[in-house]
């Protein structure tokens, strides 16, 4: 039997290879996600170990909240005072503080110099070579307040060298500092793509609003000390709120936070190979089902020459395993190539990675064979089980299966298994749990691929007839071919109707989301213009800006927006903050009870809607919060306002914000004129702005489109990420249009032998690709606007409170649906046409 | 003919005990108005160790007569044996059991497996069965049917008088008890068909192999030992020891 299988499967190498593509395919993204992910937690892993391998000790305050996954944790300042009784322990050699904050260089041009969501660092420079994770490229270290070294990465890329000056950007106003050195991180000439500016300790104090205060205090032992002894006899004399730790824990924490950000990342990754791989499932089932169709003759003669069921059963698994197997491997090498090129498209949208050598771990090799051969394998079951039914007798006539019978079967299992898809999924949604409803859709998909033939003859039917009009007689012929095996055409087509159900899912929940992006601005934002970073990812800007926006000409009310963290009822949550002077003139609150002003000027906390109904809190409530600088306390609900994804949950006034948080930057400035927004006023508020060249002024029209421009991009990246699945599903047309090429290789021999041209053979081909492309593509843009409207308005409370359905972009997708198709059709279409007209006749 | 007079003094010394046999047998197909009987009740059996021809106007029954006694298609009533094993009540795995190890066929066409040589479709069920080859045997029959210089050929390299006996090894190779042979030279032009038909009776001669064979061809039919007529599905009529003459005589008294 193992013969009969490996032979078959050398004897149809074409239909081998186009039902490997499919899984090579989804194989190639899972092993390059996972040889990428590796590459860059090795990467960062030697980065942090490397910048903290010379440190021993580290002393810093407590972590201010319980860590709550999201890395970084965030912790107070220590007292200066400290250094002092940590030098004279025995046994320390070497102690010196640390102090770092935002600090972000302008470039030559005049433009901030932004590393796209990578962090602009400001830091003291600790002079002794030994302790300092940088080390000295070029000139010196920083001695007065107005020097900086700059890392080696910045200095390339912007033509920095020492001597010159350069501006920087900070908390404060700008200031202008001489670069008198050049700095690289180990071997790396910067890290993670961060820009570095490097001070003298007391000025990175004065700059970062930690006079008389470090970040954290680096310990040095002296050579013999036992470790153990001195972390103790450190721990001792720290004031309470203060720990001592490892360099090496400092090391690991560092490198944990950065991989657990890789491993957001990576799943989100994985989650589109799987979908690709979902959809070359689809594919291989079709292929394999055609494929026992086909080969029906055969194996009813192996049965009838003694083959037992289980040996049929295990030849069309075992045919399934090699093709798995063999596309996993080829997957895997693609991959590794893959990874590369993810990296350069990770790039291309901004996001740029330390570079470093390629991981290729066991877990990937394990992982890709295990996904590829497993997905073959469990598409194949089903026709497999198919190949098993069938009677020895088959062997001896044209047999075909009783297809009416097992169709109302069919729609019993289908609607059995899309209903429990779409609970499974409503269930997932209301809860919510992302992965009851990734469950839910998949059953979803299998229930609607199930039903599908069930409508395949009419719809093919019914997108044949205007063919049929214009082709003719090909189009008439294409149309019957189409309606000839509903099953077929259902299975053909499913894959791409998975590809489209998703496309048009994100379609509808990205207008969605675009529209709501909008009028949340709307809903909030009273402002003329809106005062941003412009760089991606950025922390924020100098605390000045307020104040010199304030005297552009016209300006009648300034407001600055601060964002930071917090714990509410012991649970950690995100803060917003405006000075309530103007506050209508400025943000637009919708309070549901309460006051909105005067209760953020006497210290009180808003929250929204949504907060007050889940946590049971009215106008009056006295609820705990905590914060990092100060620590517990209690705050009185002073108002309620209508949820609003800008706005955030929480809100607090400007005074009560700056007491409670050390040195905060501004997220954004509104400013409010007495003339409206207008060319003219951007161009006012730039110019004397100018210092500050890390800004952008925005009209609050221009807000809201930055705001959808933002929720495209993010589309574009998905429909990218979503492009190889449909590129598998069209793989899949061509399978099948090839193998049905094969099949009818008599009858078209027949037809072109009574007189059909060439070309009415490929319009015919071609018309069959247009009909299945079109079915899948409809069934898939139904599904996928239901599936797209129930995410949106189960997302209702987080902010998406606008639902759209695009249209335009739907009709959009069933033409290029059919365009593709058409384009699937291409090959096999010529192929049927260079068919020998006698040899196809003579073909059995 | 020397080889049909040394077979019907033999049949008529010691009768055999019956290969197989069929006992009221009866298949329909199709409901109502369009009810066939294809099989309508039946009774025959098919001695061990000779050669049975099955003849009979197109229609009349003879495939589906073959299908229901190999276990191929399942009977509307009645009983077919193997032997002493009943058919019917075998299950599938059963029946697997029975085609590998006691059943040989040979079709009139599609005997072969397309992607697998000559050589690996003889030795096909000896492989699905997971049995060693008989080696002497395998070139004994390969020398026999002139096929050893065709062994590594696919099905598609080779006419359809090799393909019938590399199919006719292939039946023989497991030395079943019975082999069922559905128009095997009916594809074949008369030399390849006489040879065939030679190698069949040799077989039975020689070997003791049991054949049952359908055919339309009152030449061929003169090769066996006995000839079994149907007509509308049910038996008719039969000849012992045929020749082409009587085999003709009685068909022309069962048309007329
Ligand atoms: N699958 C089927 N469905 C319906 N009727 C069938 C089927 N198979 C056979 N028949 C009918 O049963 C009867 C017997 O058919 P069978 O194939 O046994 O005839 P046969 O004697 O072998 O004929 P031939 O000499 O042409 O091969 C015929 O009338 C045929 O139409
Ligand atoms: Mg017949």
């Amino acid at each position: 039997m193992w013969k009969v299988t490996v032979k078959g499967l050398l004897a149809h190498k074409l239909r081998l290879v186009l039902t490997a593509l499919a899984i090579v395919l989804g194989v190639t993204f899972v092993s390059g996600t996972l040889v990428l992910t590796d590459t860059l937690h090795n990467t960062f892993t030697t980065l942090f170990g490397h910048i903290y391998q010379n440190i021993d000790f580290e002393i810093r305050g407590k972590a201010a909240f319980a860590d709550n996954g999201t890395g970084g944790a965030v912790r107070k300042p220590i007292p200066q005072s400290i250094l002092a009784n940590v030098r004279a322990v025995p046994g320390v050699a070497y102690a010196e503080g640390t102090a770092g904050g935002y600090a972000q260089f302008v470039s030559s041009t005049s433009k901030a110099i932004s590393t796209g969501g990578a962090p602009t660092i400001g830091l003291s420079f600790d002079p002794n070579p030994q302790l300092s994770a940088l080390q000295l490229a070029a000139g010196t270290a920083p001695k007065t307040p107005n020097q900086v070294v700059m890392d080696e990465g910045t200095a390339r890329k912007y033509h920095f060298e020492v001597g010159q000056h350069v501006r920087i950007l900070l908390a404060g106003p700008p200031q202008t500092f001489t670069i008198v050195g050049i700095v690289r991180f180990g071997t790396a000439d910067n890290l993670a793509g961060a820009t570095l500016a490097a001070f003298d300790l007391p000025t990175a104090q004065h700059l970062f609003g930690l006079t008389g205060r470090y970040n954290a205090i680096d310990v040095l032992a002296r050579p013999g000390t036992a470790k153990a002894g001195l972390e103790h006899a450190i721990a001792k004399i720290l004031p309470p709120g203060v720990e001592v730790v490892t360099g090496q824990t400092v090391a690991n924490e560092q490198s944990s936070a950065i991989n657990q950000a890789l491993s957001f990342f990576s799943t989100a990754l994985l989650v589109f190979a799987f979908i690709s791989l979902f959809v070359g499932g689809f594919t291989i089932f079709n292929t394999f089902s055609i494929i026992v169709g086909q080969r029906t003759r055969e194996l009813a003669l192996l049965r009838v020459v003694g083959a037992s069921r289980r040996q049929v059963f295990r030849s069309v698994l075992v045919e399934a395993s090699i093709v798995g197997l063999v596309a996993s491997l080829v997957g895997l090498g693609l991959g590794v190539l893959a990874a590369m090129g993810l990296e350069a498209l990770l790039k291309g949208f901004g996001i740029t990675l330390p570079s470093g050598p390629l991981v290729f771990e066991t877990r990937t090799v394990v992982a890709a064979i295990a996904v590829g051969v497993g997905v073959t394998v469990v598409s194949a079951i089903s026709p497999a089980r198919r190949a098993v039914q069938i009677p020895p007798v088959a062997a001896l006539g044209d047999h075909r299966g009783d297809q009416r019978e097992s169709m109302r079967r069919r729609i019993y299992a289908g609607s059995i298994v899309a209903l429990l898809g779409i609970a499974v999924l409503a269930l997932g949604l209301t809860k919510p749990a992302i992965q009851l409803v990734g469950l839910g859709a998949v059953a979803v998909f299998i229930g609607a691929g199930m039903l599908a033939p069930v409508v395949a003859r009419p719809m093919a039917s019914v997108l044949g007839r205007p063919l049929a009009g214009i082709l003719g007689i090909s189009g008439k012929l294409g149309r019957e071919n189409s309606m000839r095996s509903p099953r077929r055409t259902a299975q053909t087509s499913s894959a791409l109707m998975v590809g489209l159900a998703l496309v048009s899912t994100i379609a509808v929940f990205g207008a969605s989301v675009s529209k709501s992006a909008t009028s949340s601005v709307d809903n909030a934002v009273n402002a003329d213009y809106i005062i941003t970073n412009s760089g991606a990812g950025a922390a924020g800007f100098s605390g000045s800006v307020a104040a010199a926006a304030a005297h552009v000409p016209g300006v009648t009310a300034v407001s600055t927006v601060y964002n930071g963290t917090f714990e509410f009822r012991h649970s950690l949550k995100a803060l917003t903050a405006v000075s309530p002077d103007h506050l209508s003139e400025t943000v637009i609150l919708r309070m549901d009870s309460g006051s909105g002003a005067p209760a953020l000027a006497a210290g009180e906390l808003l929250v929204d809607t949504t907060t007050a109904n889940t946590d049971h809190l009215s106008v009056g409530s006295v609820v705990p919060v905590k914060f990092a600088e100060t620590g517990s306390s209690t705050m009185r609900i002073g108002g309620i306002f209508k949820a609003n994804a800008l706005r955030g949950s929480f809100v607090a006034g400007d005074s009560f914000f700056l007491s409670n948080f050390n040195n905060p930057l501004p997220v954004a400035v509104l400013l409010r004129t007495d003339s409206g927004a207008s060319k003219a006023g951007t161009a006012a508020v730039g110019g004397r702005l100018s210092a500050y060249a890390n800004l952008k002024i925005q009209t609050r029209a221009e807000f809201e489109n930055t705001q959808q421009m933002q929720v495209n991009q993010l589309l574009g990246l998905i429909y990218a990420l979503l492009a190889l699945a449909i590129l598998i599903a069209l793989i899949g047309i061509v399978n099948t249009l090839m193998l049905s090429v094969f099949e009818r290789t008599h009858e078209i021999g027949l037809l072109r032998a009574i007189g059909m041209r060439r070309r009415q053979v490929r319009a015919m081909i071609r018309s069959e690709a247009v009909i299945l492309s079109l079915f899948g593509a409809i069934v898939g843009v139904l599904i996928g606007t239901a599936l797209g409207v129930a995410f949106a308005s189960s997302l209702k409370q987080q902010g998406i409170t606008d639902l759209v359905v695009p249209f335009a972009s739907l009709v959009t997708f069933l033409a290029i649906a059919a365009l593709l198709g058409l384009g699937a059709a291409s090959w096999p279409a010529r192929r049927a046409a260079k068919l020998d007209v006698l040899a196809a006749i003579a073909a059995e | 003919m020397v080889v049909t007079n040394q077979t019907s003094s033999e049949a008529q010394a010691a009768p055999a005990p019956p290969a197989a046999r069929a006992v009221d047998l009866v298949k329909t197909y199709g409901m109502g108005d369009a009810v066939v009987h294809a099989l309508d009740g039946i009774n025959v059996e098919f001695e061990r160790g000779r050669f049975t021809a099955v003849m009979g106007p197109s229609g009349s029954g003879k495939s589906t007569l073959m299908h229901c006694m190999a276990g191929l298609d399942t009977p509307t009533s009645g009983h077919t044996f193997i032997g002493d094993e009943e058919i019917g009540l075998l299950d599938d795995a059963g029946l697997t059991q029975m085609r590998r190890d006691r059943i040989g066929f040979v079709f009139q066409s599609f005997n072969l497996v397309p992607t697998l040589t000559a050589g690996e479709n003889i030795t096909l069920p000896a492989d699905l069965a997971g049995a060693k080859i008989d080696r002497e045997w395998f070139e004994f029959l390969v020398g026999q049917l002139a096929i050893g210089d065709r062994l590594s050929h696919r099905p598609s390299e080779m006419s359809g008088g090799q393909q019938q006996r590399v199919a006719c090894a292939r039946a023989l190779i497991r030395r079943p008890d019975l082999i069922f042979a559905d128009e095997p030279t009916g594809n074949l032009d008369s030399n390849s068909s006489t040879e065939m038909l030679t190698f069949l009776r040799r077989s039975v001669t020689e070997f003791g192999q049991s054949i049952v064979m359908v055919t339309h061809d009152a030449r061929g039919a003169a090769f066996a030992d006995r000839v079994v007529f149907l007509a509308d599905g049910q038996v008719v009529g039969e000849v012992y020891s045929p020749s082409a003459e009587t085999v003709l005589d009685q068909m022309k008294r069962l048309s007329g």
